[in-house]
């Protein structure tokens, strides 16, 4: 029996502290403000629209998850954000401040592991600390603090390569939090890790946003993984790039693995497959390439 | 048949690493080889061996004692005279003379060193040697104070590439030797004009090659430097360079070796020095044994100065080390010789210079 058929509360009724929740969030202040955003590629004639009309706002300590198919801008609308791109239009606030290209105020993670080969796993959490002007002593403190908190205090003293891949992104994730970003960026950190790191990746960073007063935002195409992660998920489309819907996420904090069959957890997931992959017209997607087949072969003859 | 026992007996296995062991086998085997060869072609008489040494003349009236002839022309002239019934020549088939064999030249390695020049004002083997590495050091000391910098700048930044890269990449296509008069016209006759075309002949290569490392370095790593806040300056210094520098220094070894080509050629321009006027001479006096020692002498200095430089690196660039296990604990400051180091410039990091240059 698919998802589909299952019969499920609606995904947006919530449990009483679950409402109670979203209601404390919204109150507290909006740290990241995105109005009207809009990128695109090429000059005005051949203008290749990424996506447009891209606005919301972040809460303090939340846990946003963006997902969307491939290729509909998550990347392109995180590095914007992050300043490692330029947007095309509309803006983004953070903190009420305009963000103008890469700051220690916006850590990020990356798929690929990007920690620096040259430099030693204490080193590497060091590099922010250094940069903004600290100490030696004093980034190397804060370094061992970061890296117990990560678990990895044992091995402050190996280099990258010597790590596994889930060690290597617990050491970029404290090295972007060593800096105490306002916001946490994480374009599908867990992405290239195996399925049992990868949960064991998902715990280890809903433990340490809970010790930290950081907001996060990561991007995933795990719908599982939004589900289990995220406060509010941000659901994109594509063709181009918008934002179909912004769903608050029914399933009560602490989260488990045994959510994972509970009715909200389900009904979450239900109504994210159907914006990620919605229904197709049976028939109509096979005809197509045939239909194009037989005029090729026309025009030959 | 245990699947392990079999890896153990697969020499050719594609794109498998051989164990230290083996690579070391094969180390001493690819020079074996080689000597094996020569030591056949020399001590197996009837192996070439086209020349007859005269040991008694016999009643060949022009032949004499130690005398060297050709095997058709000895055999002719004792047809002769046997044909008239006279006493023939006796001889044994010899190599020439320039194709000394090992043991000579092996001896040679060390009576190169023991013999005094036949002219007073003559350097031994030592002093020409030593004149070589100077010279070949200062060439490519003075390259790389300038070409390093600048293959960093063109790779670093568009603005240095795009003001010279053009024009360097002209001059690369200039052959150094070509500018050898002019060099001595403007540099006098001593060591200056020698160095100069070694510089000619690195620096314009440098430039380039390093700007091309440099280009390569991984731009995501400078995209998180930069979330980290590192400013511009910082991002050359902090991230650029230590993301590059193995690969520069890699360059720099093949760049090095490049320079000893040139060496030879710069060594004739002006007055001929070093080691090439070491060869000549010797040349000229026929001694080919240390004619022999002394071209082998370069390749010596050169193969155990790269394994030296290999080896140092291991030392400088920790992290390029590979080792066994995650979990080791104790770590030596002191990387292990093998088999890192005698790999001259491995397969992987072994950039496809010219593709680079001409990219
Ligand atoms: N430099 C570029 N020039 C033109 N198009 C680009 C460029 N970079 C990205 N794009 C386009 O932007 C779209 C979104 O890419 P991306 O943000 O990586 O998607 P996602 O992360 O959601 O998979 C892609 O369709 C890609 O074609
Ligand atoms: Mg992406």
């Amino acid at each position: 029996m698919s998802l589909a058929e299952l019969k499920l509360p609606d995904y947006r009724e919530q449990l009483p502290e679950v409402a109670a929740r979203f209601r404390r969030i919204s109150q507290r202040e909006v740290i990241l403000r995105v109005d009207d955003l809009k990128k695109s590629f090429g000059a005005n004639g051949s203008e290749h629209i990424v996506f447009n009309n891209v606005s919301l706002n972040i809460h303090r300590r939340e846990f946003i998850c963006v997902i969307g198919p491939s290729g509909c801008g998550k990347s392109t609308f995180i590095r914007i954000i992050a300043g490692l791109d330029e947007c095309s239009g509309g803006t983004v606030l953070l903190d009420n401040h305009d963000v103008s290209g890469p700051g220690p105020d916006r850590g990020m993670v990356f798929q690929g592991y990007t920690l620096f080969p040259w430099l030693t796993v204490k080193r590497n959490v060091m590099f922010g600390l250094e940069m903004r002007g600290k100490s030696h002593v004093t980034a190397e403190a804060e370094a061992r603090q970061w890296l117990d908190m990560v678990g990895l205090a044992k091995f402050e003293d190996l280099y990258p390569h010597e790590l596994s891949g889930g060690m290597k992104q617990r050491v970029a994730i404290a090295r972007a939090l060593a800096n105490e970003p306002r916001i946490l960026i994480m374009d599908e950190p867990f992405a290239a890790l195996d399925a049992q790191t990868r949960c064991q990746m998902q715990a280890y960073l809903l433990q340490i946003w809970k010790k930290v007063d950081v907001t996060i935002l990561f991007i995933t195409h795990d719908l599982d993984e939004a589900a289990y992660l995220a406060d509010r998920i941000l659901v994109m489309g594509s063709n181009p790039g918008r934002v179909v819907e912004f769903i608050e996420n029914p399933v009560p904090r602490p989260r488990s693995a045994a959510q994972f069959i509970s009715p909200e957890f389900l009904s979450l997931k239900k109504r994210l497959e159907e914006l990620i992959h919605p229904p197709v017209e049976t028939g109509e997607e096979e005809k197509l390439p045939m239909i194009k087949l037989t005029v090729a072969g026309d025009e030959v003859e | 048949m245990p699947v392990a026992g079999k890896n153990n007996h697969d020499w050719l296995g594609l794109k498998k690493e051989l164990s230290p062991r083996r690579q070391l086998q094969l180390t001493v085997l690819s020079f074996v080889l080689p000597l094996a060869a020569w030591a056949l072609v020399s001590y197996v008489p009837f192996l070439w061996h086209p020349l007859v040494r005269v040991t008694s003349a016999g009643d060949v009236d022009y032949f004499i004692e130690d005398m060297e002839v050709p095997r058709a022309q000895f055999e002719q002239e004792n047809a002769k005279m046997r044909a008239q019934n006279m006493t023939p020549a006796e001889g044994m088939r010899v190599n020439p003379v320039y194709f000394p064999p090992p043991h000579a030249v092996a001896r040679a390695f060390y009576t190169a060193f023991k013999t005094p020049p036949r002219l007073p004002n003559e350097p031994w083997l030592h002093e020409s040697l030593g004149h070589s590495i100077r010279t070949i050091c200062w060439g490519f000391v003075i390259s790389s104070i300038f070409g390093v910098p600048l293959g960093v700048l063109c790779g670093t930044y568009r603005f240095f590439a795009r003001l010279q890269e053009p024009f360097v990449e002209f001059f690369r296509y200039l052959p150094a030797p070509a500018f050898g008069a002019l060099c001595v016209a403007i540099l006098g006759i001593d060591d200056p004009p020698k160095i100069a075309i070694i510089f000619i002949g690195t620096f314009f290569q440098q430039v380039l090659v390093i700007a091309n490392t440099v280009r390569k370095v991984d731009p995501a790593l400078i995209e998180a430097a930069q979330t980290l806040g590192a400013s511009r300056l910082k991002l050359l210094f902090k991230v650029i360079i230590p993301a590059s520098i193995t690969d520069i220094y890699t360059d720099m070894r093949i760049l090095l070796g490049w320079a000893w080509t040139y060496l030879i050629v710069a060594e004739v321009v002006g007055t001929m020095s070093g080691i090439t006027f070491f060869i000549n001479q010797q040349a000229r006096y026929r001694n080919f044994d240390n004619v022999y020692a002394a071209i082998a002498m370069i390749g010596i200095i050169g193969f155990s100065t790269d394994l030296f430089l290999a080896w140092l690196g291991t030392v400088m660039f920790p992290w390029k080390r590979r080792r066994a296990s995650v979990l080791r604990k104790k770590r030596s400051w002191f990387p292990p010789l093998w088999p890192e180091a005698i790999a001259p410039v491995s397969d992987e990091e072994k950039p496809n210079m010219q593709a680079d240059v001409a990219r």
